[in-house]
Order: C-alpha cells, then sequence, then structure tokens
C-alpha cells in the first residue's frame, strides 16, 4: 500500500529533509497493494517498519505472515522506533505459517469472527513469498513451472480478496481505518545482471504477482563508492512503479504530483539506523 | 480496486445486463462480440451458464465466492474481486501465455451475474475458509 509505505519513507526521513517537505500533499489513497521486491534483508526491515508505523501513527490492527519467528525487532527497526509503545505492538498479530498451505488457511480464515472482532485487520503483511511459494531445490526457473504460477496466483487473489471484503467491513463499521491494504515481499531468484543471462530474463512467479499487486516497489542496491567515502553502510534506491502509481499520478494537475514520489533513497548507516530521502 | 477487465468487455456485460432483463434472451450481435473479446472460451462459457453451473456462497460473515462446476464435474472456487481459477485453463492459457484474459469458468461467473441467474448457496464460515484456500476436495 503506497500510502502505508510513503509514510513510513517520510517518518523516516532526516530532519533536514523533513523541513524541505511540509508542502507536499499526501499520496492519493487509491491503491491497496503494494509488492516489496529485492533483497529479503531489507525488506524484511521495511516491512516491519510498515508495521510498526500503521500501528503507532495510523492505528491500524495489522497481520504479519512471516515463516522465520521474529524473536525481536531488528535494531533497524528499534533505532528507528526507540519509543515504541507494547499498546501499539499488541495492534500488530504475528503469524508464523510454515508452509504456503498453512499461510492460504489463515489468510482464508481472516474473515471469521475471531479475527475481525473487535476490529478487523486493515494491514496485511506477508514477509517473503519466495519462501512459501518456491520449491525447496529452488534455483532455475527455467521450464515450465505451472504449478508455482497457479500457486502464485492463488496466494496473490485471496490476499487481494480478503483485503476486498475487509475493506467491506470496515466500511460498515464507519472506522476511518479502511480500505484494508496488503504490502508483501518477495526477492527473485532470477538476476537480470548475470552477463550469461538472456537479456529478456524474467521471473514467471513475479509476472504472475504483477497482476494482482498495483504497485511493485523495488530496492536496488547502490554500487557505487559514494556510501563508502560518506561512511555509510549500504545505500539503496527505491522505486514506486505499476499501475497504481499511474492511475495516482494521472488524476492529479502537475502541482499535486509532488504527492506521490516515486523514487527515494535509503540509507543504513553502520549502527543500523535507517533513513529515508525523497529523490 | 482498480478495473480488471478491458473497458470493452465491462460494457459488453452491461449490455448483456440490460437486454437479458428486458427480453432474457442475449441477441447474436452480443453473442459475436462476446466471441470476438474472450475468443473460444466464450461458448464454454455460455454452455455452463445454460447448465446453471455457477453459484454464489456466502457465509454468515458476509464473505463470498464463486463456485463453479466444470464440465468434467470438478468445482472450481473462484474469487469476487479478482480473477483466479484453480483449473489448467487459467494456469496456462492465462498466466503462462497470456493468451486469453479469462477461463471459461470465471467468464461464466460474470455472465450468470449478468443475467442474473446466478444459483445462491449458504456455506459455514470454516467451510468458506477451507475452500477459499483450496484444502476442500472439489
Amino acid at each position: 500500500m503506497t500510502d502505508v509505505l510513503t509514510l513510513v519513507f517520510r517518518t523516516f526521513m532526516s530532519q533536514t529533509d523533513l523541513k524541505t517537505d511540509l508542502t507536499a500533499s499526501p499520496p492519493p489513497q487509491t491503491t491497496c497493494s503494494a509488492l516489496v521486491v529485492g533483497d529479503h534483508g531489507v525488506s524484511s526491515s521495511v516491512l516491519l517498519l510498515a508495521a510498526v508505523t500503521a500501528a503507532s501513527q495510523l492505528g491500524m490492527k495489522v497481520m504479519f505472515f512471516t515463516q522465520s519467528q521474529i524473536q525481536s525487532l531488528p535494531a533497524s527497526v528499534q533505532k528507528c522506533a526507540p519509543s515504541l509503545s507494547p499498546e501499539c505492538l499488541k495492534k500488530i498479530k504475528f503469524s508464523y505459517p510454515r508452509t504456503v498451505e498453512e499461510l492460504l488457511q489463515q489468510i482464508a480464515s481472516l474473515h471469521e469472527s475471531t479475527n475481525t472482532s473487535p476490529t478487523p485487520p486493515s494491514l496485511i503483511i506477508v514477509d517473503r513469498l519466495e519462501s512459501f511459494l518456491c520449491g525447496p531445490g529452488g534455483g532455475s526457473h527455467s521450464g515450465f513451472h505451472p504449478g508455482e504460477q497457479s500457486c502464485a496466483a492463488h496466494l496473490s487473489a485471496l490476499l487481494c480478496d480478503t483485503a476486498a471484503f475487509l475493506t467491506q467491513i470496515l466500511e460498515q463499521r464507519s472506522t476511518s481505518s479502511g480500505p484494508c491494504r496488503v504490502i508483501a515481499s518477495f526477492q527473485s531468484e532470477v538476476n537480470t545482471g548475470q552477463v550469461s543471462a538472456e537479456p529478456s530474463a524474467t521471473d514467471p512467479i513475479l509476472d504472475v504477482l504483477d497482476r494482482y499487486f498495483q504497485v511493485r516497489c523495488t530496492l536496488d542496491r547502490d554500487r557505487g563508492y559514494e556510501a563508502a567515502a560518506a561512511g555509510l553502510q549500504q545505500v539503496w534506491h527505491i522505486y514506486l512503479s505499476g499501475r497504481g502509481i499511474t492511475d495516482g499520478s494521472c488524476t492529479k494537475d502537475c502541482e499535486d504530483r509532488t504527492g506521490v514520489a516515486q523514487e527515494w533513497q535509503l540509507m543504513i548507516f553502520p549502527n543500523d539506523l535507517m533513513e529515508f530521502k525523497m529523490v | 480496486m482498480p478495473s480488471l477487465l478491458p473497458a470493452v468487455a465491462e460494457q459488453l456485460f452491461r449490455d448483456i445486463q440490460k437486454i437479458y432483463q428486458e427480453t432474457s434472451q442475449i441477441p447474436d450481435d452480443l453473442l459475436i462480440a462476446l466471441k470476438f473479446v474472450f475468443g473460444p472460451c466464450a461458448l464454454q462459457a455460455l454452455d455452463l451458464v445454460d447448465q446453471h453451473s455457477v453459484t454464489c456462497l456466502s457465509s454468515p460473515s458476509g464473505r463470498k465466492a464463486f463456485q463453479v462446476m466444470g464440465g468434467s464435474g470438478r468445482l472450481y472456487t473462484c474469487f469476487l474481486s479478482c480473477h483466479y481459477c484453480p483449473c489448467p485453463a487459467f494456469a496456462y492459457t492465462v498466466l503462462r501465455r497470456n493468451e486469453g484474459l479469462l477461463c471459461k469458468h470465471i467468464l461464466a461467473a460474470y455472465l450468470c451475474q449478468a443475467m442474473g441467474v446466478t444459483q445462491q448457496e449458504s456455506v459455514s464460515d470454516q467451510q468458506m475458509s477451507m475452500l477459499l484456500s483450496g484444502t476442500t476436495a472439489p
């Protein structure tokens, strides 16, 4: 969901950048599903930041699905949100399905009253889709994998259909937390940067996910020397693209387009602090 | 949710709904348009409509889904708000080859909705969860 992701980026901007950003208008709340594509270490941190930001700043109930149990928030997230209250963390429900079948069952049951009372979730996060979707062999995506594509479509469609249903419930209850959004992360195993790869190599799973997710948030590491020279541990470029971004910007006039920033930069300092910057 | 169908397809369903309400028939020009837009699965979908193959399932929570009886007797659970069907044709023609917008089951569901001939059935919340996740055998 770009409004939650953009809120995360704005919230964790450097203090000097915040002062120059006051005139930008908030992004339109028209998009409901976003896919974060890139290195799973960074994307997991971004997703956790999204959960924490949504719970603490927007008062949303969040469902967070991931295979690996989270014993404590990563240092990067703790540093970004040092004053996180236990009350806020209670709004985030973590779930650890072991297989894609378990994940499907848990998402399919979100409509049941145990999950919608007293408040339905308004943000569903699924971390590391590839750990659920790709077979244990992983590796190459050459050849025909209809089972994996169909499974990716089933999971994505179920997420979107569930979010659409929960949005109706939120609207019926006249809450201000609607619509229900979905953010997921996926790391492609197809490396189009390799010399031996075909120029037009695409990931068939990512092709399927793109059908259902309206926004793609791409994380691309900066491999230049400036980052090291500036004493930064890592610099990442963040690009927002997809029909959810295009539709939003097309309906607004020129002055308002700055509200939907499509490019950001993420800086990770040696002490694990993450800071975002609008480009 | 943005539109998942091309504008021409949406208009076609609106036209079918209007004319079917008035005449209880789909005229030839709309049938031809259906075949033009959706290809070979149009006629197969119309056969499914004639056989009353589409049911809208609902559960006490308000959750809904479509269930379509395929030609072989298998039941396919499809979603309301976005396109997904567990049938082999959807996996191959739509997802893999990107050669079709829909499979005949999803198209049959759209047509039944437009024509107002969808069957209705209630299931429990737990049964709905199993159907949505695909853990119930068809």
